[in-house]
């Protein structure tokens, strides 16, 4: 037990060494940044997947409109970066509501088919509404203003703006996993009949998960789009959502860590290839089937089994 | 508009619902006996494609040569996949094999990039099938037609197939209750395989009639998988009824927005799912807690 706590602190420590140094780490300071963005979405995306055992193929709708949402905001509304934060997350939980009311009537594989199909309906959605999202060319000159007296244009100033947003996800997110509510949709994970019999109302439950997670993704995907000063169409399609998957398999599902260990990985190691070959998908897919044949629990699960048992 | 242009607009529908009801059918059978939501099934389709094109202008073989080899040589990649990969998984819980079919959608898909480019490949309608024929009523290409007929006869046979054969008992058994079918065994480890073959088959056979109306290039598959989820989710996961009308509704929807109202061409099969969902939650003939 002292062991555990020992290693819990040293984690810490190095993690927060590395979050601080990370700019100075990495090829370039945006790519950080990127890291943190995706990391974020991860945690959102480990609440619904890891711990409510719901997999949504469709994440990248949510990711896409925070990013749209705040940066049409930011464009034509305001230039308060919060406020267009929120807008971004406002949007995303306005369309997670409905899309998660019905898809969370299928369970299982019918939910994963179903939120696909409703992703690709706001794809082309705005794929179409050129003259609001600019189609394919992708929402263009999006600003990034400053934050009061801090001038957020510098991107290592703006790294440390998103770490600051990364801590306070990644406290929500382990305050709700530890909150009675999280652990009802974990009882839910583990046996549905169980946790009505109880009392618990699972669609209720999963649905608040699905806009939970949803509201993650968009908060992921306003900071993204203000990164980019750019919001492509792609943010909203099959790849991110795959990623997106793939990052907290990887990571290990339900452990909150390890999903923001996979997605900073994954963006890492995506960047270093791009830059190499185009041949990025064929690599994703050799680690999703590698990570699903073999080690199916994710990096930190194995790790933990490994050395610290 | 003209009653003969809409109803060439009707049998263009009724061609595309063709090549749906082909895909959805081997999914709706991959996933009634085994469990598996194939997302692979899109790149299956594309390969067989691909192995058409491969065949015609290489190996110079005739349109019905095509029509017999390819969707075997698609069956019997899909079975390699089956018994290296995917069988492996059958016991776990049900999102590992989608996970595993993901991952193997985009090697396959990227894997056919690398090899013949980006770009796509034309292909065209064989010598035979060119040109219209009269209906009476109206002149139609010969080439639509025969995809009507090809899978009215196909969808027949695979009917038959399933309610005569031994097979097919196995496959109706597998998609009543798969543990009962599990308990009672036969060789139930081969019969898993050659069913997905059977569904890779079959998707390798819309690859291949769609590979004269549609250019050839390797996001074709990735296009159309989504489109026949909405297919299955529509008719009804594990029903073979279901499949077919969904297809065939799907493809009317498509042809006829493109006439009516194109900028809706690509969102409002998804606005109908919507609408099923919220009316019949388990689609047309799905059934209460079946693989959920």
């Amino acid at each position: 037990m002292q062991l555990k706590a020992r290693h819990k602190i040293a984690g810490i420590i190095v993690g927060a060494v590395f979050l601080l140094a990370a700019p100075y780490l990495v090829p370039y300071q945006a790519l950080a940044t990127q890291m943190l963005i995706f990391a974020i979405f991860a945690i959102g995306f480990d609440i619904l997947f890891g711990y409510t055992g719901l997999l949504s193929f469709g994440h990248a709708a949510f990711f896409g409109l925070g990013a749209y949402g705040t940066g049409l905001s930011l464009l034509h509304l305001t230039s308060s970066v919060p406020l267009a934060l929120g807008m971004g997350i406002l949007l995303a939980v306005a369309v997670a509501i409905p899309m998660g009311f019905l898809s969370t009537q299928r369970h299982g594989i019918y939910f994963a088919m179903v939120t696909l199909a409703f992703a690709q309906l706001i794809y082309f959605i705005a794929f179409q509404w050129r003259s609001l999202t600019g189609g394919d060319d992708g929402l263009q000159g999006v600003p990034r203003p400053s934050l009061g007296p801090v001038d957020l244009s510098s991107d290592l100033v703006y790294y440390y703006f998103v770490l600051l947003m990364f801590i306070l996800a990644l406290v929500l997110g382990v305050r709700i996993i530890r909150s009675p509510f999280g652990k009802a949709l974990q009882a839910m994970r583990e046996n549905t009949d169980r946790a009505m019999s109880v009392g618990y109302d699972p669609r209720k439950y999963k649905l608040i998960s699905f806009v939970i997670s949803a509201g993650f993704a968009a908060l992921a995907g306003g900071l993204y789009a203000m990164l980019q000063n750019f919001v492509p169409l792609f943010s909203l399609g099959l790849d991110i959502s795959g990623e997106i998957v793939l990052m907290t398999l990887v990571g290990g599902m339900g452990t909150i860590y390890g999903p923001v260990i996979g997605a900073m990985s994954i963006v890492y190691v995506k960047d270093l290839l791009s830059s190499q070959t185009d041949i990025w998908p064929l690599i994703m897919g050799v680690l999703y089937v590698g990570s699903v044949m073999t080690f199916r629990r994710g990096v930190v699960k194995e790790l933990k089994e490994r050395f610290f048992k | 508009m003209e009653p003969v242009f809409l109803f060439s607009q009707f049998f263009n529908g009724l061609v595309l619902g063709c090549i749906y009801v082909l895909l959805s059918l081997g999914l709706t059978v991959v996933f009634g006996t085994l469990g598996v939501v194939n997302f692979a099934h899109g790149a299956l389709y594309m390969l067989g494609a691909y192995a058409a094109y491969t065949v015609a202008t290489h190996l110079q073989l005739n349109f019905l040569a095509c029509l017999i080899l390819c969707p075997v040589i698609v069956a019997v990649i899909g079975m390699v996949l089956e018994k290296l990969l995917i069988s492996k998984l059958y016991k776990l819980p049900h999102y590992y094999n989608l996970l595993l079919t993901f991952g193997l959608m985009f090697i396959i898909q990227d894997a056919i990039k690398i090899f013949f480019g980006p770009e796509g490949e034309p292909f065209n309608i064989p010598d035979l099938l060119q040109g219209a024929i009269n209906l009476g009523f109206m002149y139609y290409p010969k080439y639509r037609l025969f995809i009507l007929i090809v899978t009215a006869m196909l969808s027949g046979g695979l009917w038959l197939f399933i309610e005569k054969t031994r097979l097919g008992a196995i496959i109706r058994a597998g998609t009543d209750n798969a543990e009962m079918a599990d308990a009672l065994g036969t060789n139930i480890s081969w019969t898993f395989t050659l069913i997905f073959g059977l569904g890779a088959g079959l998707s390798g056979l819309a690859g291949v009639l769609a590979a004269p109306i549609q250019n050839v290039q390797p996001a074709m598959g990735m296009d159309i998988l989504v489109q026949t989820f909405v297919v299955v989710i529509i008719g009804g996961m594990g029903s073979i009824g279901g499949s077919i009308l969904a297809g065939l509704v799907i493809g009317q929807i498509l042809t006829f927005s493109i006439v009516f109202w194109p900028p809706g061409s690509t969102t409002l099969i998804y606005a109908f799912m919507a609408l099923v969902l919220v009316t019949r939650p388990r689609g047309f003939f799905g059934r209460v807690s079946f693989f959920e």
